[in-house]
């Protein structure tokens, strides 16, 4: 509009000779020969099949001619000036042969004048160009013309709505029904062309000759929001763009709400076919599936695999679900080796993380039936964690230790076995193995996760004689206590499901391996070269151990000690940097450090 | 995916052979006992049929057992193919099939038998017809059941093997059918068109609302069944003859959790579905769908490949994790959404357009002028923006005349102004209309199409206030 304004109106006391339409389709053959964006790259691309990118177009001459003649004129105009730039562009990169052109010229005159331009159709003036001229009153009857033109330019059709209910302007109380036609891409019929329901189409507007598929409105009878199956959905144009009926429907639309379409049936059976919605402020016309479904009679999800089982996660996999959530990230995001970061790959990274340790059902997990696993639950299965966070996990962890300590019962499941369960102190075993499965398979995420492991390592409890044996330091009870344990690991395991064994087995490996460096680290094995806390800690026994029987307030209070002292023994290294914190426990790390050396050489006497 | 047998029942077609295998189809059509073989009619009523009960986007297989012999005299297929080329649009060769096919023919001969007269390229003329979209099949050997049996088998290797594949979620994973079978997809403008077949391996990439991804065009939609794959049956022959064994088995696989069933639980409590990659740039959803108050299932639709299936979704590759972004864009209390996505340039429909194409159009405009000019001053800011609107469009068209037309009608309106009137509306009035006068000159700097007619300052602008 602005560049109509920029133009301005022709003249009347200028050189008729400078606002020739000449001009104007020279300019157009220009225009088409210039290489678009979308040309370039698709022949930069294709390279030596550069030839294979076509340049076809068409010139829509809207003018008053004077005469056949005038327009036969302004055919070779057109046919000449395409020949000369095709023979530029032959040399050019940056122009293209026209292959095709369409010169589409409308001669149009006051309305009460006799045209002196007669209608011609299509015809070919050369291989190149094809001519058509059509002779149309200035007004309306252009406005007309330019609708069926562009139609046949873009195939597109026709759907009228009718019945649209619309509350009155003058008389607001009371509503009429009105039709509004629309344009849309040919193809929304594509079910009535083939199956060549007549009926439908035939009813042609006054004035055009082009034809228009009648289909009833629907009244929305709530919001309720589904998933219909639709075949394709089309964008659409009100024909009369500002009419009041067509603005009523298409603000109806970009408020949100979608409206069903129903084909007029001769038989009075009512057959929804179409939908119009928005999306983001553009209308679409849907195709909805209207034929016999192919999918009759399906069995149920409840009649096939895993149909049977009762107790699924519904409710945490939908919250699985909302976490992993798609939103679009528009501008270019890039990885720190300066490569394009894909946002769907993240999101696959994402799910990959959080399902590393995700058992189905119920009966098949404890920590995901306590509430008080939730805050490191949630948090463990990031990339990566903050301080906060990991402060959070071992809170948790305390917190779980005080549950032990005060005994508090655990929401373990009791299907499929005799009696009252397993004993309290063995459900905190089920409990404490099945947090450190979660961990562990986060540990290889960021340190901080290590960082977290190590304090459940410190803080989970061990069978008594576990501890008991340990203490002795014997090796060979050791090994005999790590197959007891597997054996009660594979009973634990053996409940559950084929799918979670391939990744019970894994983690068994895993603890087997974390075993193996603890014989490695009995007093017949040389010192390993680099070695880890959470060895040191499960092989060291605190001191009041090895004097008999203990309470648990000194033993919940050694736990945390050394747990605090392997924190600062973490640190040591880095404590020539700037941390404040650090030098905070510097004196308990002095003390408990003594303590551990001496213990550790007591043991190994 | 439905399949029309069609059976040749022309009296050449007595031989003793019984045919087994076409009890495993719904025959939707049998045609009656003809003495003469009429494949064109055949076909018709085929084409017919299909299109009543499934509309023209639906894939249907189309299986002709015949024995070779094509008829004779008017309406056998050599008559049919020699007058192929002047067929009228009332009278079309049924061939291609109006709707995605594959059409097998079933010969109850043996290739000797059938090259020793020229019945095998009139079959295979059929099968061109059809773009390409079939095969003929034939009989080795001596025509007995066993035979019979293997043609058939050939068939159902060929047409009815079922697809298999794994959907994943992480490391959450079930073996699953995928059902009917996804068709290979042959895009269309692409200048080396080979057909996408999709993945075996299904990967869940994220979730979306059912609002968000609101009824989306789809290619097809297929049933998503977990399946126990134990006992070797990715070569299945089909057929286990021990039912109750077969039965036990399923209520084994019935009671171990499967990865589907805690999906579709939540998909259908939660109202959502799961995107779904099934190739390079080729993406899918699963959702849960209910045939009734009861039965319900895992579905899995088909986009149409491309990088941008759905343009209220935009890229699909631009689609991350919500942990990525600053802040939630769903809300902290799920209140809000992402989608759809705004497109770059607002339509026509959803602006506010000045049309002219029809006198009403004009005359609603400059009422709408008047209309506010009578009720100066409480109303000079709509009457403003609805003379800026009419001067930007009549400058647009050329139209300077209706400025000047205005003009004198805002300047009429003057005239007739009450005694009561405020008399800043007599101000109002004359500066409009005479800096519609000024725009109608068309060559000032008044008739810039940026320039903005404001409201003329004035001391009654306190006083109007006080009115307010």
């Amino acid at each position: 509009m602005a560049a109509l304004a920029a133009v301005g109106p022709p003249n009347p006391r200028a050189d008729p000779e400078c606002c020739s339409i000449l001009h104007g389709l020279v300019a157009a053959v220009e225009t088409l020969c210039k290489i678009t964006e979308y040309q370039h790259e698709a022949r930069t691309l294709l390279m030596e099949n550069a030839e294979r990118v076509g340049n076809r177009g068409r010139i829509i001459c809207i003018t008053n001619a004077k005469s056949d003649s005038h327009v036969r004129m302004l055919e070779d105009c057109v046919q000449e000036t395409i020949h000369e730039h095709n023979k530029l562009a032959a040399n050019s990169d940056h122009l293209m042969q026209i292959q095709k052109c369409e010169l589409v010229l409308i001669h149009t005159y006051p309305v009460g004048e006799d045209s002196l331009v007669s209608d011609r159709p299509k015809k070919e003036l050369s291989p190149v160009l094809t001519s058509e001229v059509h002779s149309v009153r200035a007004g309306r009857h252009l406005a007309t013309k330019l609708n069926i033109l562009v139609q046949q330019h873009f195939d597109l059709a026709s759907t009228t709505i009718t019945n649209i209910p619309m509350k009155e302007e003058q008389h607001a109380n009371t509503s009429a029904n009105y039709d509004v036609e629309l344009l849309h891409h040919k193809d929304a019929h594509v079910d009535f062309l083939k199956s060549g329901d007549n009926h439908l189409s035939g009813s042609s507007r006054e004035g055009s000759f082009k034809e228009t598929i009648t289909l009833k409105w629907c009244t929305p009878r709530t919001n309720n929001i589904e998933l219909h199956y639709c075949t394709g959905a089309y964008r659409i144009s009100p024909v009369d763009v500002n009419s009041r009926p067509s603005s009523c429907l298409t603000n109806f639309l970009l408020n949100g709400r979608s409206v069903l379409l129903e084909q007029p049936r001769k038989s009075g059976s009512k057959v929804i076919s179409h939908m119009l919605s928005s999306h983001g402020g553009e209308i679409f016309l849907h195709v909805l599936s209207s034929s016999r479904s192919i999918l009759e009679d399906p069995p149920s999800i409840s009649e096939g695999c895993g149909g049977r089982v009762t107790d699924y996660r519904i409710t945490d996999f939908g919250e699985f679900m909302r976490e992993n959530r798609l939103t679009p990230f528009l501008d270019p995001r890039y990885k720190i080796d300066g490569s394009l970061e894909i946002p769907l790959e993240r999101a696959k990274d994402q799910l990959e993380k959080h399902t590393r340790y995700w058992p189905m059902i119920i009966s098949q997990t404890t920590i995901f039936n306590m509430q008080a696993v939730v805050p490191l639950a949630s948090v463990i299965v990031k990339e990566s964690l903050t301080e906060e966070d990991v402060l959070n996990c071992q809170k948790t962890i305390y917190n779980l230790v005080d549950m032990e300590r005060k005994n508090d019962p655990l929401p373990i499941s009791t299907v499929g076995t005799r009696g009252k369960g397993p004993k309290r102190d063995e459900q905190y075993r089920i409990m404490w193995n099945e947090l450190e499965t979660l961990v562990r398979a986060h540990i290889n995420n960021s340190e901080k996760h290590q960082r977290v492991l190590e304090c459940l390592m410190a803080c989970r409890s061990k069978p008594p004689e576990e501890e008991e044996r340990k203490k002795r330091g014997r090796k060979r009870e050791d090994k005999e206590d790590k197959s007891e344990k597997a054996v009660k690991d594979y009973e634990q395991e053996k409940s559950w499901q084929d799918s979670e064994r391939l990744k019970g087995i894994l983690e068994r490996g895993k603890e087997e391996l974390a075993e193996a460096e603890i014989i490695k680290d009995s007093p017949d094995s040389p010192e390993p070269p680099n070695k880890k806390p959470l060895v040191e800690m499960d092989e060291t026994p605190p001191v009041e151990k090895s004097k008999g029987p203990v309470s648990l307030l000194s033993l919940w209070s050694n736990r945390i000690n050394t747990a605090n002292s392997r924190k600062h023994q973490e640190f040591a290294g880095r404590l020539n940097s700037v941390n404040n914190r650090a030098e905070l426990y510097q004196h308990l790390k002095e003390e408990n450090g003594m303590e551990t050396t001496e213990n550790g050489k007591a043991s190994r006497q | 995916m439905p399949t029309v047998v069609v059976m040749d029942v022309s009296l050449s077609m007595t031989r003793p052979v019984s045919i087994e295998g076409s009890e495993e189809y719904q025959p939707l059509s049998n045609m009656d006992d003809y003495d003469k073989t009429c494949l064109e009619s055949a076909l018709v009523g085929v084409c017919n049929i299909v299109q009543q009960e499934w509309g023209g986007a639906i894939p249907c297989q189309v299986v002709l057992v015949t024995d070779g012999c094509l008829g004779i005299g008017r309406g056998s297929l050599r008559h049919s193919l020699a007058t192929h080329s002047q067929r009228s649009e009332s009278n079309r060769f049924p061939l291609p099939f109006p709707f995605p096919s594959k059409l097998y023919i079933m010969c109850m001969a043996n290739l000797e038998e059938l090259q020793s007269t020229d019945s095998l390229d009139c079959l295979e003329r059929l099968i061109d017809l059809n773009n390409g979209e079939g095969q003929i099949f034939t009989i080795d050997g001596p025509l007995c059941l066993k035979n019979v049996q293997s043609m058939f088998g050939k068939l159902i290797d060929l047409a009815y093997t079922p697809f298999h594949a794994v959907l994943k979620c992480g490391h959450l994973t079930a073996d699953v059918q995928v059902f009917p079978r996804p068709e290979p997809f042959v895009v269309d403008e692409e200048i080396d068109p080979i057909p996408k077949v999709i993945n075996t391996d299904l990967e869940i990439v994220g979730f979306i609302d059912i609002a968000d991804i609101s009824s989306p065009p789809v290619l097809s939609r297929h049933l998503v069944l977990p399946i126990a794959l134990n006992k070797g049956d990715e070569v299945g022959t089909g057929i286990t003859d021990d039912n109750e064994d077969e039965n036990s088995a399923n209520q084994i696989a019935g009671k171990i959790p499967n990865f589907c069933v805690l999906l579709h639980g939540s998909l259908k409590v939660e109202g959502m579905v799961a995107i779904v990659q099934l190739g390079p740039e080729w993406h899918g959803m699963l959702y849960s769908q209910a045939d009734s108050k009861k039965k319900s299932n895992l579905m899995m639709s088909l986009f149409e490949p491309g990088p941008e299936p759905l343009p209220w979704l935009g890229k699909m590759a631009q689609l991350g994790p919500i942990s990525d972004a600053k802040e939630n864009p769903y809300g902290e209390d799920d209140n809000k959404s992402p989608f759809p996505l705004q497109p770059k340039n607002k339509r026509s429909y959803a602006q506010n357009v000045t049309v002219w194409i029809k006198p009403s159009g004009l005359q609603t405009d400059v009422q709408k002028i008047l209309r506010n000019a009578r009720k100066l001053p409480e109303k000079t800011q709509t009457f403003y923006k609805e003379l800026n609107r009419l001067r930007k469009a009549a400058l647009a068209f050329g139209f300077l005349d209706l400025l000047k037309g205005v003009a004198d009608m805002l300047e009429r309106e003057c005239t007739l102004l009450p005694d009561t009137a405020h008399p800043d509306a007599a101000f109002q009035l004359t500066h409009a209309a005479q800096q519609l006068k000024l725009a109608s000159t068309g060559t000032s700097e008044y008739a810039g199409y940026d320039h903005n007619i404001t409201p003329l300052q004035t001391d009654f602008s306190g006083s109007s206030a006080e009115r307010m």
